[in-house]
Order: C-alpha cells, then sequence, then structure tokens
C-alpha cells in the first residue's frame, strides 16, 4: 500500500484539489482493493487498477459535491513531494500554484487527462485504458487543455504587465 | 517536450498523502472486517440462544403455511359456490324463455279447421 499510496492520493488530490476529500477517495480506493487484491494477477495489474479505481471515484466524488471545491483556499496546496524534487532544476512556486489552479478549473475529463499524462506520465493508450475513452479522444483532448491552458497563461500573463 | 508540458509536469507532482494515512486505510479495513463478523456472529447467537426461538420460528412457520393454505381454500370454496349461482340462474332463465318460446307459439298456431 505504502507503494502506491502517493499515487493515489495525488490523483485524488489535484483532481479534486481539497486534501480531506482527496485522503477520503483514496482511503475508499484502498478499501476496494483489499475486497479485490485476490483477483489482481500482477504488480502492473494492481497499479492499472488502482490509478483507473483513483480516476473513477476522484470524478464520482467531484460531481457528488459539485461547488465545495470552489471553497477551498490554493493556499493550502503543499509543496511537491521533496523525494522527487531532488536534483532537478529551481522552479518558480508561484507559477506552479498559478498552473495548479488553471489545470483545477479544467472540465472534469479534459482535468483528469491531464493529470495522468503529466502527473503519471501516462502515454495516450494507457490514458485511453484507464479512463475508458477512445484514443483520439483523448488526443483531442489534450490538444484542446493544451490551448486552454497557453490562452490563460497568455491572459495572467497580460494582466501581470498591466 | 515543449515549456507548458514541463511546467505542467512540476505543477502536477506526486504530492505525500497527510501523515498516518496508511495506519487510517488499515484502521478502516480492520473496523470493516469486525463489523461484517459482528453481523455473522449476531446471527450465530440467535441460533444457539435457546430452542424457544426455534421452537417459536417452527411454530411461526406452521401458522403462516396452514393459514395460507386455508385462505387458498375457502377463495376455491366461494368461487365454486358463484359459479354454481350463476349456472343456476342461467338454467332458470332458460327454462323462463323456453315457456315464454312455447307461449308465442301457441298464440302465432292457426286454429283448428272451422266449421
Amino acid at each position: 500500500m505504502r507503494e502506491h499510496q502517493r499515487m493515489v492520493f495525488s490523483i485524488a488530490y489535484h483532481f479534486l484539489h481539497n486534501g480531506a476529500a482527496a485522503e477520503e477517495v483514496a482511503q475508499d480506493v484502498f478499501l476496494e482493493l483489499f475486497k479485490k487484491l485476490g483477483t489482481l494477477e500482477s504488480r502492473a495489474h494492481v497499479t492499472f487498477w488502482l490509478r483507473r479505481v483513483a480516476c473513477h471515484r476522484s470524478i464520482d466524488y467531484a460531481r457528488r459535491n459539485k461547488g465545495a471545491a470552489a471553497e477551498v483556499s490554493w493556499d493550502e496546496l503543499p509543496e511537491p513531494s521533496h523525494s522527487i524534487e531532488r536534483g532537478q532544476a529551481h522552479h518558480d512556486p508561484m507559477l506552479t500554484k498559478r498552473l495548479q489552479q488553471m489545470v483545477a478549473a479544467l472540465p472534469e475529463k479534459m482535468r483528469m487527462v491531464v493529470i495522468l499524462r503529466y502527473q503519471e506520465e501516462a502515454g495516450l493508450e494507457e490514458i485511453a485504458n484507464t479512463m475508458g475513452i477512445p484514443l483520439n479522444t483523448v488526443k483531442s483532448t489534450l490538444h484542446r487543455a493544451h490551448a486552454m491552458l497557453r490562452e490563460k497563461i497568455g491572459q495572467a500573463l497580460g494582466e501581470a504587465n498591466v | 517536450m515543449n515549456r507548458l508540458e514541463e511546467e505542467l509536469k512540476k505543477a502536477l507532482r506526486q504530492v505525500e498523502p497527510p501523515t498516518g494515512f496508511a495506519e487510517r486505510v488499515l484502521a478502516r479495513a480492520a473496523s470493516a472486517k469486525e463489523k461484517k463478523k459482528a453481523r455473522w456472529l449476531w446471527v450465530l447467537e440467535w441460533m444457539e440462544a435457546s430452542t424457544w426461538r426455534w421452537a417459536a420460528a417452527c411454530a411461526l412457520c406452521v401458522v403462516l403455511a396452514t393459514s395460507g393454505i386455508l385462505y387458498r381454500r375457502e377463495r376455491q370454496r366461494k368461487g365454486e359456490e358463484a359459479k354454481e349461482q350463476v349456472m343456476l340462474a342461467l338454467r332458470i332463465t332458460s327454462s323462463k324463455l323456453q315457456i315464454a318460446a312455447q307461449s308465442i307459439r301457441e298464440i302465432g298456431a292457426p286454429e283448428g279447421p272451422q266449421r
């Protein structure tokens, strides 16, 4: 469990941008895993299963609790895990936070595609399998997400220059 | 990979769950298991509790089954009775109609030879 808890929690966390909600979803995912453990064949299968269930549970949770996410302050977001950060180039925390806000404002499916692509570094086909959507939909969704994010960044830079 | 993608990777890095996350999950799993076990224990305890309960349950089953059978028979008997009444009414109607038809025939029949 310790091996996968960061992955499951992070999917829920980046999607719901709420620590308590992410923990609830992640706990539910692991409880479901304990029930299904006998049916999962390999380590890779467990990872795939956890990723898929974390995605679906997060989307379900967001749908059930519409509006709750808007109440969360983005100042509560923790910094990315130090173990990963070590040895990498310095980055601007303000830009990171701004991008997290922008991703959080994306539509549900688009948000999840972006999270799987950049948090999990999943391939397009892997994303399609995880989310149960066609490959072409993943491609077009990601393309639209890039366009939307670029536009938002453009607007943010424009505002900053004024 | 372009700049946007690099920044997205940085922004969406995995984060550590809060301290004690694994322990809380295990506690929830244990509690769920206990609840499930408790449910079965209740059934077992109930079964072992006393022969009176079993006797009462069996008696209740017998009463329910008997009353079901009696109710069914009663309904069948009433149905038969109603059927007989309808048949009787039809027979009476039929005989009345026959009498009426006879009378009509007699009225309509030519009288005997006249002198």
